[in-house]
C-alpha cells in the first residue's frame, strides 16, 4: 500500500476554506491542474456516490467518486474510479482543522492506493507536489499567505 | 459536557516536540503550571495506565492515568482521576501532526468534562487558557531557549 500525505496552512479560517473546497465539483475554479469537471447523471456535487468527470489542464480525464464528506468536521474523501495513473484502489482525503491561535487552518490532504513497486515513487512525488501540494500553494495565494 | 480544543503551529519538527511531549511525566519540565511530577509505582511514563501524580505551583495535587499512547500517531490521551478543582469525568487528548510543507508541527490539544452547574464557562476558559495555551506558549519559549543555548 503506497501513502501520500502532504499538509499546510492556510492563512484563512477553516470555514471560509471550506467555502472554497467544499463542492465536489468546483475543483476548477480553485485547483490549478484541473480545466473542467461535471458530476455525471446531474447529481448534487454533495450528494454522498456522486461521480465527478473531469479534465486535467494536460487533457488526461479522471472519474472520482465521493465517498464521505462532512461539514462538522470538515473533510471529504473520494475514490478514483477510472484514471491514466498506473494505480488501483486509490482512497484520498482533504481535511481542514481550525487553528484556534489565529485567524487560519491546517489542511491535510492524503491517499492511499496499490501499485507496482516500480511505479511508487514517482506516483507518490506526483500526487503529492502536482495534486496536493499545488493545490495548497494555490488556496494560499488565493488566501494570502 | 463541555469541550475545549485549543491548536496551534510551532516551527519545529514533528518529531522535535513528540520527544518532549511523549514523556507523560515531563510536563514539570516545560509547563509553567506544573512544579513537580512523579509516575506512581515506580512504572515506565510510557506504560499505558500509568498514573502521573504531580503538584502544582500552588501546591493542589492531581493524578492523571495515561489511557494510549502512540508513536505511529504521535497523539496520547489522559484522564483526571483526582482534583481539587471540580472537573468531572475529564478526558484530554493531544495529537501531534506535520506540517509537511514548512517542516513545522501542528498540535491540538482538547478535551471533554462536566462541571458543577454554572462553572462551564468559568472552568472551559481555565482549562483552554491556563493549561492549555499556556502549554502552547510555553512549549515555543522551550525550544527558543534551546536555540539559544
Amino acid at each position: 500500500m503506497a501513502r501520500v500525505f502532504v499538509s499546510s496552512v492556510i492563512n484563512a479560517p477553516a470555514a471560509k476554506v471550506w467555502e472554497r473546497v467544499r463542492d465536489f465539483n468546483g475543483l476548477p475554479n480553485w485547483h490549478p491542474r484541473i480545466r473542467d469537471s461535471r458530476i455525471e447523471d446531474a447529481l448534487p456535487s454533495d450528494k454522498i456516490g456522486c461521480i465527478r468527470n473531469f479534465n486535467l489542464q494536460n487533457g488526461d480525464n479522471i472519474r472520482e467518486q465521493l465517498l464521505g464528506m462532512s461539514d462538522y468536521d470538515l473533510f471529504c474523501s473520494y475514490a478514483i474510479l477510472e484514471s491514466p495513473m498506473p494505480l488501483t484502489d486509490y482512497v484520498a482525503t482533504l481535511r481542514l482543522t481550525p487553528i484556534t491561535d489565529g485567524e487560519r487552518c491546517f489542511a491535510e490532504w492524503s491517499a492511499e492506493f496499490e501499485c507496482s513497486p516500480d511505479d511508487e515513487s514517482d506516483l507518490v512525488s506526483g500526487i503529492g507536489t502536482n495534486v496536493f501540494q499545488g493545490g495548497f500553494d494555490a488556496l494560499k495565494r488565493h488566501f494570502g499567505g | 459536557m463541555v469541550k475545549v480544543v485549543r491548536s496551534t503551529i510551532l516551527e519545529e519538527p514533528v518529531d522535535a516536540v513528540w520527544e518532549v511531549l511523549r514523556d507523560f511525566n515531563g510536563h514539570d519540565t516545560w509547563h509553567p503550571a506544573i512544579a513537580t511530577s512523579q509516575i506512581e509505582r515506580g512504572e515506565s511514563s510510557d506504560r499505558v495506565g500509568c498514573v502521573r501524580r504531580f503538584k502544582l505551583n500552588d501546591g493542589a495535587e492531581l493524578r492523571e492515568q495515561l489511557l494510549t499512547l502512540s508513536d505511529a500517531e504521535t497523539a496520547y490521551s489522559y484522564c483526571l482521576l483526582d482534583t481539587p478543582v471540580p472537573l468531572f469525568n475529564y478526558v484530554s487528548h493531544v495529537r501531534l501532526l506535520p506540517v509537511t510543507d514548512g517542516d513545522h508541527t501542528f498540535w491540538q490539544w482538547e478535551s471533554r468534562f462536566d462541571t458543577p452547574r454554572g462553572r462551564e464557562k468559568e472552568l472551559a476558559e481555565l482549562v483552554g487558557e491556563s493549561i492549555y495555551g499556556d502549554g502552547f506558549t510555553a512549549i515555543r519559549n522551550h525550544f527558543q531557549e534551546r536555540a539559544v543555548a
